[in-house]
């Protein structure tokens, strides 16, 4: 278990490293100078030349990698351009939105499309499941742009209930966290139903149907417990993705979080920030899938971690 | 294939296969699995015409865009700005320069479907080559392409597609390549997993017994079995394609040139949401009556072939020729 453990925190640390290192590359690589966006467009040749060897860009790239490993040693991540704090701290002081708009998304969804997908299950292959199906495919063909933007245009201009944007009280949540649902809910019922259907159909279910356990119990602990694993892995997987920062989302709705941070920081070309950002969040992802790969056994005292599982 | 169920209540309406109330003991397990199986071939007949219509309700005007009595998509004329639908011609209004607004999304839709084709055709081969490798070869390309399945999954995707979309500028072939990249995951873990099963079929084993090399017993005989079953998420592939490439362009990663795609559109409209509500949401209507019915295709497409895969396992004497198959997939 503790050698699991060490094992899966070194595979994470490397996937993270090797993102960022990509990351600072291909920034590197791509044209575009950030001493044009840094020192706006009057700027003259000998201030262009003054500010990149401020900011350390004249040196060779691997010089500049040096320096940046140097820095992540020891936390520090460079000067934000456009800020003028440290990256990092900028990066920290969005997180708690983001955060806080991803935990109520990923309630949200949960609370609708377990009960959802288990009606679905139930119902599986009748008319009325036929037409919740079609609707779930609706819903997970709505670009999100746009149905922010719809839901923003009923719910706070038409029918001024919700505020538009922003984060000033928590009824500012219920929109971009609606928004965001909205998909996670198709994608997500349809796998509860998918396997909520197999299980309910399954042979053990007839078993103890005959042997008097309650229909609810049946529904809710027999083939709930075995759906379990699929679908808190999807849930994870998908919260996962959400605290990367919800980028449409959070543009639409102008939500102070890590998405639109990176939207500014790649229009000014702000390279420690850039790079901030994308540790922060692979960082914070993986963690994630982690913890819900820890919480296996939880569910499934089957499972065994660090023996070798079904990949 | 319609069973007449013993008295079961109202004609036709059959206890759900879940179980609710109490069942009339005559309906065994294996007539409520037939009545279900007859009821999602309907489900998938449904959704295969539904889909088809909704596709081709879109496809259709984008493809001919340029043979439809529109107005030129660029022409603009300031005296008529932000007409509503329906005025002088104007099907679906005009936008804030004047410019006829159907005809801007036909026209980008053109560049919409294009970009969503390509992608899908290159992930489509990246997919292929990739999951096919690592599911026949296994050993070390297995470790190295499920490592980078894995890797994808915990990336921050869209952050990344903007940065590089942002870096290398919007042209069509970066967006394409973006998006093909992002896809490639699906369309590679479905073949791994066909050729998985696949490669341990006895036909496998006689053209080895034959002398054929490994190579050519992949490309030649595991690939023909396996690309019918791939093909399919390709409509899927579509839809999520087509989402990608408008959310890009609203985020204004996306082409300019020669016309602005549905995402860029709608972000332009968005200035003008309470005064002319149009402006967003019919091009928005677009978007998603295309992804529906993409989505309903594939959707329906997977079901038909779920459904003849499971048929054909049953077969005249289910229990024998369950355990035959069974054994020929796991052996």
């Amino acid at each position: 278990m503790a050698l699991y453990l060490l094992r899966r925190v070194g595979q994470s640390l490397l996937t993270v490293f090797l993102t960022v290192s990509t990351v600072f590359v291909l920034i590197r690589l791509a044209p575009g100078d950030p001493a044009t966006a840094y020192a706006g467009p009057l700027a003259t040749t000998e201030e262009l030349a003054r500010i990149r060897a401020e900011l350390g860009l004249d040196r060779p790239l691997p010089e500049q990698f040096l320096v940046f490993l140097r820095g992540l040693a020891t936390g520090d991540l460079g000067t934000s351009y456009s800020f003028q704090a440290p990256a990092l701290d900028v990066v920290l002081d969005r997180l708690p939105f983001t955060i806080t708009l991803a935990v109520a998304a990923i309630l949200l969804t949960t609370a609708v499309a377990v009960p959802l997908g288990v009606w679905m299950a139930r119902r599986a292959d009748t008319t009325r499941e036929l037409g919740a199906n079609i609707v779930t495919v609706a819903g997970q063909s709505m670009p999100d742009f746009w149905s922010g933007v719809m839901l923003l245009t009923f719910f706070a201009v038409l029918l001024p209930v919700l505020p538009a944007s922003g984060f000033a009280t928590w009824g500012g949540l219920v929109l971009p966290a609606t928004t965001i649902a909205i998909l996670q809910i198709a994608l997500i019922s349809r796998l509860v139903r998918r396997e909520m259907a197999a299980n309910l159909t399954a042979p053990y279910l007839t078993v103890a149907r005959s042997r008097g356990v309650s229909e609810r119990a049946l529904v809710w602990r027999y083939a709930m417990g075995n759906s379990a694993i699929p679908v808190l892995t999807a849930l994870g997987t998908r919260f996962a993705s959400m605290v990367n920062g919800v980028v449409v989302v959070e543009v639409v709705f102008a939500w102070p979080g890590v998405g639109s941070l990176v939207v500014r920081a790649l229009e000014t070309r702000d390279y420690p920030l850039i790079q901030a950002t994308v540790l922060v969040t692979a960082a914070l992802a993986i963690l994630v899938q982690l913890l819900i790969d820890l919480a296996y056994p939880l569910f499934d005292p089957r499972v065994r971690l660090g023996k070798k599982a079904a990949a | 294939m319609s069973t007449p169920l013993p008295a079961s209540g109202p004609a036709g309406t059959a206890p759900p296969p879940g179980g609710a109330g109490p069942r009339p003991s005559a309906v065994t397990t294996r007539l409520l699995a037939r009545a279900g199986a007859t009821r999602r071939r309907r489900g998938a007949r449904v959704k295969l015409w539904v889909g088809l219509v909704c596709t081709l309700l879109v496809v259709v005007p984008v493809v001919f865009a340029r043979l439809l009595p529109l107005p030129d998509p660029t022409e603009q004329d300031l005296s008529q700005r932000r007409l509503p639908p329906l005025t002088d011609g104007h099907l679906f209004g005009t936008d804030q320069l004047g410019r006829d607004l159907l005809s801007n999304v036909l026209h980008g839709g053109q560049m919409s479907l294009t970009i969503g084709v390509l992608a899908v055709l290159v992930s489509g081969v990246i997919g292929l080559v990739a999951g096919a490798a690592a599911g026949y070869y296994g050993g070390w390309v297995d470790s190295v392409v499920s490592r980078l399945l894995e890797a994808q999954l915990s990336l921050p995707l869209l952050m990344m597609l903007l940065l590089v979309v942002a870096l290398f500028g919007p042209s069509i072939p970066v967006i394409t390549c973006v998006i093909a990249v992002a896809q490639w995951p699906e369309v590679a873990r479905l073949t791994r997993s066909l050729v998985l099963v696949e490669r341990e079929k006895p036909y496998v084993a006689a053209a080895r017994v034959l002398g054929l090399r490994r190579a050519e017993i992949l490309v030649r005989h595991i690939l023909p079995n396996v690309v019918r079953q791939a093909t399919i998420v390709v409509f899927l592939l579509l839809a999520q394609a087509v989402l990608l490439e408008s959310a890009l362009s609203y985020l204004g990663a996306g082409p300019e040139r020669p016309f602005a795609t549905w995402g860029r559109i709608v972000s332009d409209g968005q200035d003008y949401i309470t005064t002319s509500w149009w402006l967003v949401t019919l091009p928005g209507l677009v978007i998603v009556l295309l992804v529906v019915g993409v989505n309903l295709l594939g959707d329906g497409l997977r079901d038909r072939t779920r459904r003849q895969a499971a048929s054909r396992r049953r077969g005249p004497s289910p229990s024998w020729r369950d355990r035959a198959t069974r054994k020929g997939t796991v052996s």
